[in-house]
């Protein structure tokens, strides 16, 4: 990009522009203005070039008109639904669970666009304070309803010392091309131990975005799930913060992509201080034109020795012309760290493949197998039943669905 | 000693290894001597006089003066890339010298006609020229010592901006190998020059490559006819030495169908309180089932202990497997410079052709390297393999950043990839960016990169047969480190272990 000239917007960096106008976010738009959308040549978003992919913006949601069926319905689930950025808390909250409002997203501030839209367009966000041993699912079940709209919700939630929680995160719409961009922090406080999801189900023709970060204190454990099965147009951004000895975690991810359409999750964590572990499983699954982008940077910075980090990434392509793009990235300045990353990509195996066909199974059923074992390990780590029943569920409803 | 303050190790380090990294203290560089030579220059700066100044100084015909100004325009509209993970200060590329040629040696027919000065200057380098003396027989006392390699291979050595000397010149003809300077290639063999030069890295490549283009001043030329497989390693020394001066020289080499031919190449520059810039251009060109192996041990001043001066390289290198079954393979040990910024790239053209690159990056005091390579394969059942090694110690930042990538014809491409680092001390990192693109469901990718120990079961083999602890690490690593090891040429091996002098054991501890 050329400091010198200003660029020329698109037509949907312009419409960006006036939505981020509008509700006076002055600064934002500034930045916009002068930068653009990042291209491929901004390093973070070298695999989704937003100026190229990002080519109509809905107008600014408004009020939302009645919501539909809640896109998992987990049995036994505390549900707050976020309907167009509008919080409509019906329930009753378990024990455990404080819910209340807050102004403006809780996001910190970031050089990232994505972030950036969301500081600027949230209004109220939700905030969730969690204390004790909290046995209900929290299904935040944020919707865009009506005609085509872009919409901001974020969440904060506060997880005290010592207190469990599993909170899940779905975001669903009517069939129109709406526009999310979600954001959503998730603090655990020391000995906290917290399972959180994030499961996109938006139309297809929906666009969507959405920031996660994650603050681990001293002794947390945190199970970290995303999966991207919605938009077609989809980046997940997944950040955390190490920053008290001896908290551990484990991030899973999954893109599931079909055919022109462009997924990405987008993970860069930091370990802050010593003796803090953590593993990262990223699978991608990519068929007909499907284009499956994982990104993963892990950061140990100077004071952070002990720290042990495994990252991997999986791709499999099922189709000739499907795209597994990869960049797992290590950053590391300390000296007694045991780091690793591995990626691999490829077709199903064809000795397994031979092996299941030569019992008799048929084909198409040997390599819906194959996949199921493929992606059974990112469900594994679910504890809530319900859960990863409805998540075994969404993966049997693609694998099922007749490709493009 | 260096006087960094030792850090508390990992027991499974290497003792040895940590001690000879530190003895690379870039304050011992011994390459570090300036030779006082007459030279002639160019005016300081750089706009289109400057490359008139150099064409007309090479001689060379209208057409290539051409190719370069158009490099030039399109250069003045470029920008300095900043992705890499290195930090300097803005270069003012109008405060250097583009041209900078010892006195007198445009175009030497023997050793008699070199200036001596510069003759020692490369004797104390360890670089034989004095081809007579080999090919006679002849053992000096004096010289005999400094010659790090056996006879056998023939020198072409680059002086700031001009090729002095080329060896061997006449017993490679008999098998009809061209090896020479650049610029006499660009008179006596223009169509060759015309059909290969920019064919792999275009003139508009990227920022340097183009200015490159625009300025380069001299380099080698190789031509390795069908079929012929090159009796003797061919060599190239460069050597920076004036003040304030870029070195930009462009190596071409062609390996026509069934031939084979290996390459080295070795760089070294005086110690200087200011950065020098070095911004070369290789091109590689590989047809039906020939070979190309290219080495580098790149020894460029690297600056002192607070990172003042060093030499600054930004190198384009690329190789273009065009013919079926070819082959180029890089390796490099990278020891020098202030900033190291180098991908030695494959593009795997031709169906079943083979890329390899084998590297082995060491930095210390202030230094930054972003280094590693590009494998995109093209063409059918291309495969490639990488393997990288990094050692960071003092306040150095030591970066692998490789592409791999898959055309959407590309079926059956194969890739497997590994990277270890090694970091000595807690000032200093190691990062590692792999950039992995498949675009086929039949291509099998594979990365790994750690900085991890041995392998439980690698480990667990040797304990039951009886190994110790100790020995069984030492045995791994051997066999680990060997990869990269093995693949320089015999020639340079004598050089690497005097230059890196370094055991890798403990780069998995």
């Amino acid at each position: 990009m050329n400091d010198q000239t200003p660029i020329r917007l698109s037509g949907a960096e312009e419409t960006l522009l006036a939505q981020l106008e509008s509700v006076g976010a002055h600064e934002a738009a500034g930045v916009l203005r002068a930068s653009g959308l990042p291209t491929r040549r901004v390093e973070a978003y070298h695999y989704t070039d937003l100026r190229m992919l990002l080519s109509d913006v809905p107008p600014l949601a408004g009020p939302a008109p009645a919501s539909g069926a809640p896109e998992f319905d987990i049995p036994g689930a505390y549900r707050i639904v976020v309907a167009n950025g509008e919080i409509q808390n019906a329930g009753t909250a378990p024990a455990g669970v404080a819910v209340s409002t807050r102004k403006g997203s809780p996001l910190d501030d970031r050089d990232d666009v994505l972030v950036r839209l969301n500081t600027a367009l949230v209004g109220t966000a939700l905030d969730l304070e969690l204390t004790g041993s909290v046995d209900a699912v929290i299904h935040i079940d944020r919707r865009l309803e009506g005609d085509a709209a872009h919409g901001a919700s974020a969440a904060r939630i506060s997880v005290a010392p010592g207190a469990t929680a599993t909170i899940l995160e779905t975001i669903s719409g009517s069939e129109a091309a709406h526009m999310s961009n979600g954001g959503t922090t998730v603090t655990l406080g020391e000995g906290a131990k917290v399972t959180h999801i994030v499961v996109d189900r938006l139309p297809e023709s929906a666009t969507q975005f959405g920031t996660v970060d994650y603050r681990l204190e001293a002794d947390s454990r945190l199970v970290s799930l995303v999966i991207n099965a919605g938009a077609a147009l989809a980046r997940t951004q997944v950040f955390a913060e190490f920053a008290g000895e001896r908290s551990h975690s484990d991030f899973f991810g999954l893109n599931l992509v079909d055919t022109d359409e462009h997924r990405d999750i987008t993970l860069d964590i930091r370990h802050a201080v010593p003796n803090t572990t953590s593993t990262e499983l990223y699978k991608q699954i990519a068929r007909g034109r499907g284009k499956g982008v994982f990104q993963g940077k892990i950061t140990v910075v100077k004071d952070a020795q002990k720290t042990d980090a495994q990252m991997m990434t999986q791709g499999l392509m099922l189709s000739e012309e499907a795209e597994i793009l990869a960049k797992p990235e290590l950053v590391i300045y300390a000296d007694d760290v045991v780091c690793a990353h591995g990626a691999t990509c490829g077709d199903l195996d064809d000795t397994s493949l031979f092996y299941l066909m030569s019992r008799g199974i048929p084909r198409a059923e040997a390599e819906t197998m194959l996949i199921r074992s493929f992606l059974a390990e990112l469900v594994d780590g679910i504890e809530a039943e319900y859960v990863a029943e409805a998540l075994t569920g969404l993966i049997d409803s693609w694998l099922a669905k007749v490709p493009k | 000693m260096s006087d960094y303050d030792i850090p508390t190790l990992k027991e499974n380090i290497d003792r040895k290894t940590v001690d000879k990294v530190l003895a690379l203290d870039v304050d011992k560089y011994k390459y570090g001597f300036e030779t006082i030579i007459e030279s002639d220059k160019a005016p300081k700066g750089l706009d289109e006089s400057t490359i008139r100044f150099i064409s007309a100084k090479k001689d060379e015909p209208e057409w290539m003066l051409e190719w370069r100004l158009e490099a030039f325009k399109r250069w003045q509209t470029m920008q300095e890339p900043t992705w890499a993970r290195v930090n300097y200060p803005k270069i003012d590329f109008q405060d250097l010298y583009y041209y900078a040629a010892p006195k007198g040696s445009s175009g030497p027919k023997s050793l008699d006609e070199v200036d001596p000065e510069l003759l020692r200057t490369y004797e104390k380098l360890g670089i034989p020229l004095s081809e007579q003396k080999i090919l006679a027989g002849v053992q000096d006392p004096e010289g005999a010592e400094a010659l790090p390699y056996s006879g056998n291979v023939a020198v072409d050595a680059v002086f700031d901006s001009v090729s002095v000397i080329t060896t061997f010149r006449e017993e490679l003809a008999k098998h009809g190998i061209i090896f020479c300077s650049i610029s006499e290639a660009v008179r006596e063999h223009p169509e060759l020059i015309k059909k290969y030069l920019g064919s792999v890295v275009p003139v508009s490549d990227n920022f340097y490559a183009t200015l490159n283009s625009a300025v380069f001043t001299d380099g080698s030329f190789v031509y390795i006819p069908k079929d012929v497989r090159c009796p003797m390693e061919l060599s190239t020394y460069f050597r920076i030495n004036e003040r304030n001066t870029g070195q930009f020289e462009r190596t071409l080499i062609i390996a026509e169908e069934g031939s084979y031919v290996s390459y080295l190449e070795g760089c070294t520059a005086p110690m200087r309180d200011e950065n020098q810039l070095h911004a070369a251009v290789v091109e590689l060109v590989a047809l039906d089932d020939a070979e190309i192996k290219y080495s580098t041990v790149q020894n460029w001043y690297p600056g002192d202990k607070e990172g003042t001066g060093g030499v600054y390289n930004f190198v384009t290198k690329r190789g273009d497997c065009r013919g079926k079954n070819s082959k180029i393979s890089w390796t490099q040990v990278e020891t020098g410079s202030a900033i190291t910024w180098k991908y030695p790239s494959c593009i795997l053209r031709g169906d079943g052709s083979r890329g390899e690159f084998y590297s082995i990056a060491i930095s210390n005091g202030h230094q930054q390297v972003d280094s590693g390579t590009k494998m995109i394969h093209l063409g059918k059942n291309t495969s490639s393999r990488i393997i990288s090694k990094g050692i960071a110690a003092g306040f150095s930042d030591n970066t692998y950043r490789g592409q791999v990538s898959c055309h959407r014809k590309a079926t059956g491409a194969r890739n497997f990839t590994q990277c270890d680092s090694l970091l000595i001390g807690d000032t200093c990192g190691a990062h590692t960016v792999p950039y992995i693109e498949s675009r086929n469901s039949t291509a099998v990718f594979e990365h790994e990169a750690t900085t991890s120990k041995i392998s439980d079961d690698q480990m667990f083999y040797c304990l039951q047969r009886g190994l110790s602890q100790e020995q069984a690490v030492a045995l791994i690593v051997n066999g680990f480190v060997r990869d990269v090891l093995q693949h320089l040429p015999m020639e340079f091996m004598v050089e690497t272990q005097k230059l890196i002098g370094i055991s890798l054991e403990g780069s998995v501890g």
